[in-house]
């Protein structure tokens, strides 16, 4: 599959996220002559550990995650960040999870929205909002290219066009701006070329920001 | 849900078996070699505790890893009635990395398996699948290759199919009615009910053998 970047927008100290800034980037895509095509949406939800005695030590994982694209509907994606893993599995993993009652979903986010076509590169703008809630809690920015599949021989062209948008959104002013944190992949024990597991980790990273800039 | 009875046979009358199937369900057998660990949750993890099957195939060159929960039999009067266990069952593909991960949210190595064997798939009404199994065990973990033979002499017999809320009673009277036509070679009923051996197993298998394999029923 083409290899992807995630991005997600990071608001300046003291503002906030708002679907203004969503409308402004865009239109920004839109400028260079990005064309829109169709909607996108991924799911991702957090488990939390039921512990039967709440006095009694856990041991386990407390929390982990889960992750399913609208491009790869038959499969699920859990994260276990602390142990460094992700597992791919059809997507009735979920099932099972629910008959085994060991863990619960704790809260469920929705990221949605429309990509956008701009040449070998496609361009998904997503928001982050909790299901059943219209509440913006992040932005995001998926960037696919779409001739290459490895890693490291995309990441000169990725580099370049992620450089380009920068500057492209930096005119518009807005409080805040994009950021690409790169996973450790071969800590999860993913290489070359990119797969889904890839993305689901890019995720994973990117909702531990998110989480942190509500909190602060 | 899935519709299963189980029943034992001798390994001696098992090729017997085989050409019965075979000429039941006129497909060809497959092989089957599983690894099947099954993990238990944790003293203090769950609402209640709970149990999974992790299932590796190797019979295929790379090997690939299946989640398997087995839920609750159907319960009541009416399923009491029934000759055939009823049950939940989910099953989901997953990557290698299962174990790591169900060891991680909190799940303990209660006992492993290594299940060898043939089974048949077809359709008659539902869709059957018939498993003759040789379960063996690990003396050391993990060690397939030194596995030894549970019940030495003795194979197990499963007959299932899967089945839904609306389609259970055809489906449960399908596997009824497959089940008779191995009746002279074992007897078959609900997992955990094993009724043993049957007397006319030696005549029928003789019988079996003496006709050959290739007529379908």
């Amino acid at each position: 599959m083409p290899v992807k970047w995630l991005l997600h927008w990071q608001p300046n100290a003291g503002t906030t996220i708002n679907s203004q800034v969503l409308t402004e980037v865009s239109q920004c895509v839109e400028g260079i002559n990005g064309i829109k095509g169709g909607r996108w949406k991924s799911t991702l939800s957090i488990y939390k550990a039921i512990a039967r005695d709440l006095n009694a030590p856990l041991e386990c994982a407390r929390d982990f995650l889960g992750i399913s694209f609208q491009e790869q509907p038959n499969k699920h994606y859990f994260i276990l960040r602390g142990q460094r893993l992700v597992l791919e599995a059809d997507s009735n993993i979920q099932s099972i999870m629910e008959k085994l009652q060991s863990y619960r979903t704790r809260i469920s986010l929705n990221i949605e929205g429309f990509q956008y076509q701009l040449g070998d590169f496609l361009v998904k703008m997503g928001k982050v909002v909790i299901t059943h809630s219209e509440n913006l809690r992040g932005i995001v920015m998926e960037v696919e290219y779409l001739p290459i599949s490895s890693l490291e021989k995309s990441r000169q062209i990725m580099e370049e066009f992620v450089d380009i948008w920068q500057e492209l959104v930096s005119r518009k002013s807005l409080p805040g701006h994009f950021m690409h944190i790169e996973p450790n992949f071969s800590e999860y024990g993913l290489s070359d070329p990119y797969s889904f597991q890839h993305t689901a980790v890019q995720y994973v990273t990117v909702m531990i920001q998110l989480m942190a800039s509500v909190r602060n | 849900m899935e519709c299963v009875v189980q029943g034992i046979i001798e390994a001696q009358h098992v090729e017997a078996l085989e050409i019965l199937l075979q000429g039941l369900s006129g497909v060809p057998r497959e092989h089957f070699k599983i690894h099947e660990l099954c993990l238990k949750s944790g003293p203090n993890l769950g609402a209640v505790s709970s149990e999974v099957r992790l299932l590796c195939n190797l019979e295929r060159p790379e090997p690939s890893w299946t989640v398997r929960h087995i839920g609750g039999a159907m319960r009541g009067p009416g399923a009491e009635q029934l000759s055939v266990l009823v049950r939940t069952t989910t099953e989901s593909k997953v990557s290698k990395n299962a174990l790591r991960f169900f060891y991680a949210l909190g799940y303990k190595l209660d006992h492993e398996l290594l299940k060898v064997g043939f089974m048949f798939h077809f359709h008659r009404v539902a869709l059957i699948t018939v498993t003759v199994t040789s379960t063996n065990k690990m003396p050391k973990l993990h060690v397939i290759e030194e596995a030894i033979p549970v019940t030495p002499g003795m194979q197990l017999v499963e007959v299932s199919a899967p089945a839904t809320a609306d389609n259970y009673n055809e489906v449960v009277a399908a596997v009824s009615s497959f089940c008779e036509y191995l009746a002279p070679l074992l007897h078959l009923s609900k997992p955990g009910h094993l009724t043993g051996l049957v007397p006319t197993v030696a005549a029928a298998a003789a019988s079996l053998m003496s006709k050959g394999s290739g007529q379908v029923l």
